[in-house]
């Protein structure tokens, strides 16, 4: 717990009262991110720059209070939930965008900008940041780096990592440090790629430079609608070995069609088993020779039918269907866990049956979508959190569909993060050797353990 | 609803945070405690006994915070009926702790009595006509809330009723004019404007003596009084002989249209107001339907954009008729402003009580306005109409606000 001494110092340290939460009531809505873990902070501080932040961690270092970095609160693991107490940094009013350079294809922001903020910001220039995860309209830079999130378009584009070109971060002690371009040369050890996806467990990001992609011309919009779930994920290693990238490949099953179709009233196959959503771009004579490629791959994985958008207002029909799959499915069960497991893409079909299998065995629901061109599945498991029945079998099915994951040579998580749902898995997934050396790294930024301690390392 | 169906209705939250995008309260102040997930959160912790929903005056706070523009609502990948379920707890508490002084002043006893508005008017115009006004800003008196108030017609629509209605032989259509309080009061000029457009469409025009819509009492969670001025609005709507019940205000409108919910256990009323519900039809939505002229000698160049009300666009679900007919008229170019359907932070008399977060709404929504470059703020609701001409005024931004009919009877 602070004491009233805590609070005015940290008061002080933001710039006045209007920056900092400390009274009960505001404090329960900082209580929660988009997993099903709950924890009281003891205050919530809103830095507005770079400085700021460094006096709240120098002082937090001295005091011994535990901080957890906080963005939009999207986090799908509870990477920023206060588990423990201590307090939040806000990050979500330093959300200024410095600069663009279009030439250079870059743009300078504060951690607290929203991915679509800057997609917004640079759609002018015929630019796009291409990692675009489902929270993207809310989700802040900051959040998106600590988690490395990827999104629809990172088969062909890549994750977070991919298109971060350096970073202002300010440590546990509350130094300020900068990585990779921010730098300005190269001979460094660049410590960009080991913060980001480190869920804000080494660093706060506060400034961070990324790479823009220039927006392709040709765009077609496809879906493909299935009878058998094994199918659409065999549909999509066939399209990967054949030689075609495309920018998204998703896969939505029967129980998410329906909860999606109940939202958006576009008209999806309420009865099929999965629907394929998959997206190329490019050039026209690039984009015009892929389309017969894919279409022909469909029927012979024995598409039910298939089709093209007409037009934008079907194509951000489409997307925002899937990007609602997510929120969409809160009204069949009032709880969910979001599995985040990743397979080699040939096994993608087995995977998707094996986790239909789970789901029967244990006699609840599961929706199935995948981001399945990176072989990124997110089983979502439905229950009700007052029946102890359902917790019961959500963590039997849990622990199986990770067991089943990592048999198939395949990992924990693609994109949402360890946080603290995925902790009793790491000595599974990684062996001593491993776990013991993410601690000394933990260890060298932070010693003391206070910043989003409890998450990630078991 | 009850506090086992509000709950369960809350459980549909996942807490994915959409919401964030879309309300207005928490893109100016970025708290948590001011998007519907927040609010969803702490109506959660009072319904699972977690907290005393009404015996804690925080709550009350944040709650009573939300502008009930159903932006949530729209976009919620869940359906979670968040300005539902608020207003359903502000009728508890106002059941519970009667509704707090100003309020009861303001609505009760003037809006539910709209006679009462009447003085009300003629006083504001004195203070405002007599030099009174220019002596009270130079002491420093009433700072702010001068701006506020626009500038009183000398004369209400009521008053002027017998001029202007005419009797159309062989009319197209038959219907009444659903005249709101603050058209009545404080925009007769858009009262105006209605009839004569309807008039001049050859389409016959009965303006009922009618109550108050009961919007102000519903939202601060009166629900005896609303229901009081339903039922004689009812009574009266249902006994007209007439094709459709236009409406001007867009916020009268919905209400009207949400009649059949708030009596969905009395089946007398509520077969009344779907028959009611039916008629009910916005004025753009009704011309661009049965036809309307526009004079086209009269082609003055003029840029204009338009402001959705939360009332039109997510209540009456009006969003295209207003820009076909404003696209439609010589001189006229339309440019589209940025999160044209966001709340301007009017939402009644949201701006007396909430004058804080209020006016950080309005900056954003006049930002949008200048970064138009036009000239003309074009909407469809009397109280977004009073809020966005206050905001031009106090932030002295070139521009005026103007009602679509009254636009549409200078192009006669």
């Amino acid at each position: 717990m602070l004491n009233k001494k805590n609070i005015r110092k940290l008061t002080e340290l933001v710039g006045g009262e209007d920056y900092l939460v400390c009274t009960k009531i505001p404090l329960y809505t900082f209580s929660y991110d988009a997993s099903q873990y709950f924890g009281n902070p003891d205050a919530v501080v809103f830095p507005t720059n770079t400085e700021m932040v460094s006096r709240i961690l120098k002082y937090t270092k001295e005091s011994g209070i535990r901080v957890v970095p906080r963005g939009a609160g999207t986090c799908l693991s509870g990477g920023a939930i206060a588990s423990n107490g201590g307090i939040i940094i806000a990050m979500n009013k330093m959300n200024k965008i410095l600069d663009i350079n279009p030439a250079n294809k870059t743009i300078f922001v504060e951690a607290g900008v929203t991915n679509k903020q800057i997609q917004n910001a640079v759609e002018s220039h015929g630019l796009i940041y291409a990692p675009d995860p489902a929270s993207m309209n809310v989700s802040t830079i900051g959040g998106n780096i600590a988690e490395n999130a990827g999104g629809m378009r990172g088969v062909k584009y890549g994750c977070t990592k991919d298109h971060v070109l350096g970073i202002e971060v300010v440590l546990p002690s509350g130094e300020i440090i900068r990585t990779g371009q921010l730098m300005g040369h190269n001979d460094q050890i660049d410590l960009t790629y080991l913060l980001c996806g480190s869920e804000g467990t080494l660093g706060v990001v506060t400034k961070a430079l990324l790479s823009l992609t220039p927006l392709n011309s040709d765009v077609v919009t496809m879906t493909a609608i299935f009878s058998d779930l094994g199918d659409a994920g065999q549909c999509v290693a066939d399209i990967f070995a054949s030689g075609v990238v495309p920018t998204t490949m998703e896969i939505m099953d029967n129980t998410l069609i329906r909860a999606v179709e109940d939202y958006t009233k576009l008209g999806l196959p309420k009865e099929a088993a999965a629907l394929l959503l998959i997206e190329v771009d490019g050039y026209p004579s690039e984009v015009q020779g892929q389309v017969p490629k894919i279409t022909e791959i469909f029927k012979k994985n024995n598409a039910v039918s298939y089709d093209i958008a007409k037009n934008e207002n079907e194509r951000q029909a489409l997307w925002k269907a899937r990007r609602s799959a997510n929120g969409a499915l809160g009204k069949l069960k009032p709880s969910m866990i979001v599995q985040d497991v990743v397979v080699p893409l040939d096994r993608l079909a087995m995977m998707l049956k094996n986790v239909s299998k789970i789901a029967d065995k244990y006699g609840i629901t599961i929706a199935q979508l995948a981001h399945a061109g990176d072989g990124n599945l997110h089983p979502h498991l439905l229950y009700d959190y007052r029946i102890p029945k359902d917790v019961e079998m959500v963590e039997h099915a849990c622990d199986e569909i990770f067991r089943e994951a990592l048999a198939q040579g395949g990992t924990l998580s693609g994109e949402h993060g360890i946080g603290l749902e995925k902790i009793k898995y790491m000595p599974v997934a990684f062996n001593e050797a491993s776990i013991k050396f993410m601690k000394s790294v933990k260890e060298a930024f932070d010693p003391d353990n206070l910043l989003n301690a409890d998450k990630v390392l078991p | 609803m009850d506090n086992n169906a509000m709950l369960e209705t809350i459980l549909k939250c996942n807490r994915c945070g959409t919401c964030q995008d879309v309300c207005p309260t928490y893109q100016v102040s970025g708290d948590e405690f001011s998007v519907a997930r927040g609010r969803l959160r702490l109506i959660r912790m009072g319904l699972e006994n977690k907290l005393d929903l009404n015996n804690e005056p925080d709550i009350d706070t944040f709650i009573n915070q939300c502008l009930l523009c159903k932006a949530c609502e729209v976009n919620c990948p869940s359906s979670v009926p968040t300005a539902k379920l608020i207003s359903d707890l502000r009728e508890n508490y106002t059941k519970l702790k009667g509704l707090p002084i100003a309020k009861k002043v303001l609505y009760r006893g003037l809006f539910s009595h709209n006679h009462r508005l009447i003085p009300i008017r003629k006083l504001t115009r004195f203070y405002q006509k007599s030099g009174i006004q220019g002596v009270l800003k130079v002491a420093g008196v009433f700072p702010s809330i001068n701006n506020l108030i626009p500038e009183m017609p000398k004369f209400s629509v009521k008053d002027r009723l017998q001029d202007i209605i005419k009797n159309i032989p062989n009319p197209k259509k038959k219907v009444a004019y659903f005249l709101g309080c603050s058209v009545n009061q404080f925009f007769s000029q858009v009262g105006e404007a209605t009839i004569n457009v309807l008039q001049a469409n050859s389409y016959s025009v009965t303006v009922p003596e009618l109550l108050c819509c009961g919007a102000p009492h519903q939202s601060s969670g009166d629900i005896e009084e609303f229901k009081r001025l339903a039922k004689y609005n009812l009574e009266k709507l249902s006994g007209l002989e007439v094709d459709a019940i236009i409406v001007d205000c867009s916020t009268c409108g919905s209400i009207l249209k949400e009649y059949d919910e708030l009596f969905k256990d009395d089946l007398k009323y509520k077969e009344i107001a779907e028959i009611v519900k039916n008629k009910v039809v916005d004025i753009s939505v009704f011309l661009l339907e049965w036809g309307y002229k526009i004079n086209p000698n009269n082609d003055n160049k003029m840029k204009v954009t338009f402001h959705d009300p939360c009332h039109g666009v997510r209540g009456l679900k009006v969003k295209d008729a207003p820009r076909e007919i404003l696209k439609k008229i010589p001189g006229i170019e339309l440019i589209e402003m940025k999160e044209a359907d966001m709340c301007c932070g009017g939402a009644g008399s949201y701006s007396i009580f909430h004058p804080k977060i209020s006016r950080k709404v309005l900056e954003r929504k006049l930002n949008n306005f200048n970064d138009t470059n036009t000239s003309v703020l074009v909407t469809s609701c009397p109280a977004c109409m009073m809020q966005l001409g206050y905001g031009l005024r106090n932030y002295s931004i070139k521009g005026e606000v103007r009602h679509l009919v009254e636009i549409l009877a200078e192009k006669l």
